[in-house]
């Protein structure tokens, strides 16, 4: 009882409240405008938290975090324009929901289901923290290196219209993120003695570039059309539209704690996981990627359900699972304070007061998500002469924040150019962002994995848990070819009417 | 041969699958052994720094060999979008203008001088109608800028040709 009145002594103070809606709002904001990311803010609010309370200041930061996670989907929906890199898959049914005029029911998909996942992810870190942090410890790099490649096989389901332009697209992204110097030999791949690209291609004005700026040249080399208001006042979210989806976005919100959980595999593998997974099993999988609700709410669920889970390795053994809990174990060591276990043993109830902030800010982020919405739902009816100026001048401003560099300003424009030419000539963009994504993460596994077996090939079946991986891989792959020929045989002119007439290996 | 007249090779996906498999056969004869430094002692082959760049050279070559047959046998059908007709040459002339500005003057004119520049191009681009707004191409960059100087503490560039 004397636990429980001194944790809540420490939690309810005026300070706290305020870090954690400050802390949301801004992260909604910030999530919401490309360019800018959540890691980016937190680690500009870092400085601001020295003076702050130790709970305080890492309620700020969570909030911040938690926030930013939301705050992206809010204009991958509207503009075609992921805030975040993990909002990236939530534009795949997003956008084109809002070209149905459905953009307040992808919003509210969106702020739901990022809230439910959310709230689970935080369950899960207070109920299940060292429980999973414990498996997650047991992995090493042959079971993350299956892992990978379990991620790999969603390519397949991401792919668009060509499973074949799919994979070209994603053999792609892993060739340009090996351009950089070699970490473990130094050597130079690609870099063409260029300094600029010698830290690898730079993965903010890569992201901007791909998703952002072809909407641009898009809309300045098409003939002039009738703005069409996009009606993001339509009809709201129904129940039963949420009661169908809750499946996904239980699911969606458990891939995301496993996956936050595990250090490392980060918020945008969730999310397209997650999205692979509701895609797979859903009755209208024909729908994805054409405007299906519930690929907003895997989406989103798979994104947010990371949110809670990063924490846990990080609480409890000292191990940031990103970024952005990198900067908030840096903001631990500042108040001078250890995550790990030692911190349970000497901080529970700093730790406590840490849950119930964690808690509280999931109900922050519906009620700021809520107030948001009618804001940002603005967006959505700017005619696009006076926004896509303003977008691209956000990404300018973005893209060249991150390293002060006018190379990423160039690079974002190249990378925009590619996206353009990708999405004209039926290349999906998600399968290259992926390649980009696990191809590094795949190579220094398997580098790490015959290092520590000094090159014998047994060690990537070392136990049960890199069985598991292997035949997760193994059942992944074979399910997406037998649909891929399934869809196929289905598209055959002599078979029933085709779904898509626009290309002939269409039909997917 | 196609309605159009043109045999049924001649197609998106044939085409899109030549261009890639000379690029990823350019990319694994020249650019690999030229442009990728092999370490003098590497203790298996696929720890090598040109292993992964090389793996997936291969599958865009296979891949796009895949492509090709697959335009031959199957032949997409044309978008009906792409017919439309596209926008003027002084429009995509005027954003072509305006990415310049932001690429090579974002160091010369400042970042503020340079997002005023790159917005009244966009904006004369695809012409707003209204006088007003294009206050607003001179109102954003200014308050943006000043927003990730001063509160996000972003040095951004004030212009080389100021100084």
């Amino acid at each position: 009882m004397e636990g429980v009145s001194e944790v809540l002594n420490l939690f309810l103070s005026l300070d706290n409240f305020m870090a954690i809606g400050i802390g949301v709002l801004i992260g909604v904001v910030v999530g919401a405008i490309p360019g800018l990311t959540a890691t980016m803010a937190v680690a500009l609010a870092l400085p601001f938290t020295f003076s702050l309370e130790p709970v305080t200041a890492i309620l700020l930061l969570v909030g911040i975090y938690k926030g930013g996670m939301y705050g992206g989907s809010i204009t991958a929906i509207l503009i075609h324009t992921p805030g975040s890199p993990a909002a990236a898959c939530t534009l795949l049914d997003g956008y084109p929901l809002t070209l149905q005029g459905k953009a307040k029911k992808a919003l509210q998909m969106a702020l739901y289901a990022s809230c439910i996942a959310d709230v689970l992810s935080n369950l899960a870190l207070i109920l299940f923290a060292s429980y999973l942090a414990k498996i997650a410890l047991n992995f090493g790099p042959p079971e993350f290196f299956w892992l990978i490649c379990f991620s790999l096989t969603i390519i397949v389901s991401i792919a668009g219209e060509s499973a074949i332009k799919g994979l070209i697209a994603a053999s792609l992204g892993v060739i340009v993120a090996s351009i950089g110097m070699d970490v473990v030999y130094g050597s130079q791949r690609l870099t063409f003695d260029n300094y600029n690209l010698m830290d690898r291609v730079s993965f903010v004005p890569l992201l901007i570039g791909l998703f952002a700026v072809p909407e641009v040249i898009d809309f300045y080399l098409k003939k002039a059309a009738p703005h069409v208001r996009a009606a993001s006042s339509g009809l709201g979210l129904t129940l039963k539209e949420l009661r169908a989806s809750l499946k996904t976005i239980v699911r969606g919100s458990l891939i995301g704690v496993i996956i936050g959980a595990i250090p490392g595999t980060g918020a945008t593998a969730a999310s397209f996981i997650s999205y692979s997974e509701a895609k797979r099993r859903s009755p209208n999988r024909q729908n994805f990627g054409k405007g299906e609700l519930e690929g907003v709410a895997a989406a989103e669920s798979g994104n947010n359900g990371v949110a809670g889970a990063t924490l846990i390795p990080l609480l409890s053994l000292g191990i940031p699972g990103d970024v952005i809990t990198a900067i908030i174990l840096g903001a631990f060591m500042i108040h001078g304070l250890t995550p790990g276990p030692v911190l349970f043993q000497e901080n529970l109830t700093l730790i406590y007061a840490l849950f119930c902030g964690i808690m509280l800010s999931s109900a922050v982020l519906l009620f700021v998500g809520h107030g948001v919405i009618r804001y940002f739902s603005l967006v959505a009816d700017i005619p696009k002469a006076i926004l896509l100026p303003i977008v691209l001048m956000f990404c300018v401003y973005g893209a060249f924040a991150v390293n002060n560099s006018v190379f990423d300003i160039g690079l974002m424009l190249f990378f925009g150019v590619v996206g353009y030419l990708f999405n004209r000539t039926g290349f999906a963009t998600a399968p290259f962002l992926l390649g980009f994504i696990l191809g590094p993460m795949f190579e220094d596994n398997l580098r790490r994995t015959l290092l520590i077996g000094r090159g014998d090939p047994a060690i990537f079946f070392r136990g049960p848990i890199t069985w598991l991986f292997v035949a997760l891989t193994a059942l992944s792959l074979f399910f997406a070819v037998r649909r891929y020929w399934q869809e196929r045989i289905a598209a055959r002119p002599d078979a029933a009417p085709r779904a898509h007439p626009g290309t002939g290996d269409s039909g997917r | 041969m196609t309605a159009a007249g043109r045999p049924r090779w001649v197609n998106l996906n044939t085409l899109l699958g030549v261009f890639w498999l000379l690029a990823a056969l350019l990319f694994l004869f020249h650019l690999v052994p030229n442009h990728i430094e092999e370490p003098p002692m590497v203790q298996n082959p696929l720890q090598s720094p040109r292993w992964l760049p090389s793996v997936a050279g291969w599958l865009v070559a296979l891949l796009s060999l895949a492509l090709i047959v697959e335009g031959c046998l199957r032949p997409p059908v044309r978008d009906p979008d792409a017919a439309e007709g596209g926008a003027p040459a002084w429009r995509w002339l005027l954003m072509l203008a305006g990415f310049a500005a932001y690429w090579l003057l974002f160091e010369p004119l400042g970042a503020t001088a340079a997002g005023i520049l790159g917005t009244l191009l966009l904006f004369a681009a695809h012409p707003v109608r209204r006088p007003w707004l294009y206050l607003l191409a001179i109102a954003l960059p200014w308050l943006v800028s000043l927003l990730f100087v001063h509160v996000l503490n972003v040095p951004m560039p004030s212009g080389t040709l100021w100084d």
